[in-house]
């Protein structure tokens, strides 16, 4: 098999979200001698990007990107177990997440650690029911790149208010982005957040943005 | 009581029907546990621990936010399913209550494993304290209100309860297991709907929360798969009209009422009025519940003039013609100012009388 076979194998190991055959790819790529950059970038990121777009064309949903994130994860772990080199896999930044307090919703905002993970970011997840003191005694400690506030419900806006005060208030500089269905513009000024995304692939998009500006 | 909720029942119902004698536009307004503590000041467990207390307080709120409709926010297949699920399944770790805001569940810990699908007990609602509380404070708003109260039922809202995110990757690679669950859930929405029946009577529609119904979530054939047939199964046992809620933020109206014969539709998205107008001409028999004025915008953070301008917007655009029940995208939250949720009743009095007038 040619290097690029087994990187094209990989990639579709990935867009079709099959965690076995995902980690069989990227352990043959290794054998093959394929560089790491090459099959992280020209199979896993690019299965990770054409699943995105897929959804985008509205012939993926949330499963499929579901199933791609899983495969996502476990081949870059085996990327790194095998290699014992964790550093040749640089992170894209750290993201601090969690469900805002009074809310135990998580289905979004695991979706989107999945897929950040998948991408390369350290993701640390403070769960759900987070207070603003949990945030700012974790933000003060990892100083992440960005701070993920999610919620679902409507009732959530008035503590993700709470939270980004606190936050500023304690002069913590990373960026905010708040996530949830009921957001808006408006809401998201009201809040004092950099920015809002309505649905996890759109908050996966914002927070690439935010991360690289 | 201060309200002639007899005015109320006649405008919400021949607004349903389609009937030509509405005096003016309803307000409907969906006040959960939040807005009713807000309003009396009684924790949710307060609520909760009698019928007549609950009944009370529910009435009074809806009184206070002078909307044409009153209903009793525990008696659906979310949160209070939920539970029900977990007292059943000895499961009660999953549950996490809250003083001023409804119960909510650890979304997937009921359901956290195959075994726990193929064991789920069915709950029996009679025997459950918070349904059989809710019961009876609907039976008793109906009987000092008059206003039949509506039943709500749903599949998708309750399997991301038990299952959490589990459930959209089952949809790949275990479709069997998730259908299994969507039986069992059925079977237990069938059980409150005969709770329902015998103690607070026939209601006169059954309201669907379908959050399968959306784009984000999934696409349109998975949604009547683990939705769509199971609401199909209902309608053929509850013989009423159907109402379908959805609340994501790319639904698939147009797409389900070829599909299934809903009486009216109400979500909390699109917010683009020109996709309602467009869904009034293409289905002027279905009645529109909403449709953007939103709670995280004008409602939020504008003033009662910003929300007197929506609800003129969308009196004038979605009103003629009738079958139009003006209504706030979703839940009240907390922080929206009383100001501006009064502000939507007085708009209604200044715009929404028939024949509309305003331009």
């Amino acid at each position: 098999m040619k290097e690029e076979e087994s990187l094209e194998k990989l990639k579709n190991a990935i867009l079709k979200g099959d965690p076995n055959k995902a980690i069989d790819f990227v352990n043959k790529s290794i054998k093959m001698g394929i560089k790491i950059e090459d099959i992280l970038n020209k199979a896993i990121l690019k299965g990770a990007e054409e699943a995105g777009n897929l959804y985008e064309n509205g012939e993926y949903f949330l499963p499929d990107l579901l199933m791609t994130g899983d495969a996502i994860n476990v081949a870059t772990e085996t990327l790194k177990n095998t290699l014992n080199e964790k550093s040749e896999i640089k992170s894209r930044g750290t993201i601090l997440i969690g469900t805002v307090q009074g809310d135990i919703h998580d289905i979004g905002k695991s979706l989107v650690i999945s897929l950040l993970r998948g991408q390369g970011f350290e993701v640390v997840d403070l769960g759900s029911d987070v207070p603003p003191e949990e945030f700012l005694r974790k933000a003060k400690e990892i100083k992440p790149n960005l701070i993920g506030l999610s919620g679902l419900m409507t009732m959530s806006i008035s503590k993700m208010v709470e939270t980004v005060n606190l936050l500023k208030n304690e002069n913590i500089k990373s960026r905010i982005i708040i996530g949830g269905g009921i957001l808006s513009k408006e809401s998201c000024e009201m809040i004092g957040a950099d920015d809002f995304a309505k649905d996890g692939w759109e908050g996966i998009k914002k927070i690439n943005n935010l991360i690289c500006m | 009581m201060t309200k002639d909720w007899v005015a109320s029942v006649n405008r919400i119902f021949r607004t349903i029907s389609g009937s030509k004698r509405v005096d003016k536009v309803p307000f409907l307004a969906f006040a959960g546990e939040q807005m009713i503590c807000r309003v009396t000041g009684k924790t949710v467990r307060e609520l909760y621990s009698s019928p007549k207390v609950y009944a009370n307080a529910i009435i009074t709120t809806f009184e206070f936010l002078n909307t044409d409709s009153i209903n009793v926010p525990s008696a659906y297949a979310g949160p209070s399913e939920a539970l029900a699920f977990a007292e059943a399944n000895n499961k009660l770790d999953a549950i996490k209550w809250f003083d001023y805001q409804p119960l909510m569940c650890k979304q997937g810990e009921i359901c956290k494993t195959e075994e726990d699908i193929e064991k789920l007990e069915i709950p029996d609602h009679g025997m459950n304290n918070l349904w059989k509380n809710s019961l009876l404070a609907a039976k008793m708003i109906n009987e000092k209100t008059k206003f039949p109260q509506v039943i709500s039922l749903s599949i998708w809202s309750v399997v991301q309860e038990l299952r959490g995110i589990e459930a959209y990757k089952d949809m790949r690679r275990n479709p069997d297991l998730l259908l299994q669950l969507c039986e069992k859930i059925y079977e237990s929405q069938m059980d409150i709907y005969e709770n329902w029946l015998e103690i607070v009577g026939m209601p006169p529609n059954v309201f669907i929360a379908g959050y399968a119904f959306n784009r984000h979530m999934m696409s349109f054939k998975d949604s009547m798969r683990y939705e769509g047939q199971f609401i199909k199964r209902m309608m053929e046992k509850i013989k009423v009209p159907f109402m379908l809620h959805n609340c994501g933020t790319s639904p698939y109206f147009t797409e389900v009422v070829k599909e299934i014969n809903f009486i009216a539709v109400n979500g909390s998205h699109p917010l683009d009025i020109e996709y309602w107008i467009d869904f009034k001409k293409k289905y002027p028999k279905i009645v529109i519940i909403g449709a953007n004025i939103d709670v995280s915008r004008e409602m939020l953070t504008g003033t009662p003039s910003d929300v007197e301008k929506k609800v003129k917007e969308n009196i004038l655009n979605l009103a003629p013609g009738g079958r139009y029940i003006c209504c706030p995208v979703c839940s009240l939250p907390w922080g929206v100012p009383l100001p501006n949720i009064l502000a939507i009743p007085k708009a209604i009095e200044k715009y929404g009388h028939y024949p509309i007038k305003i331009s």
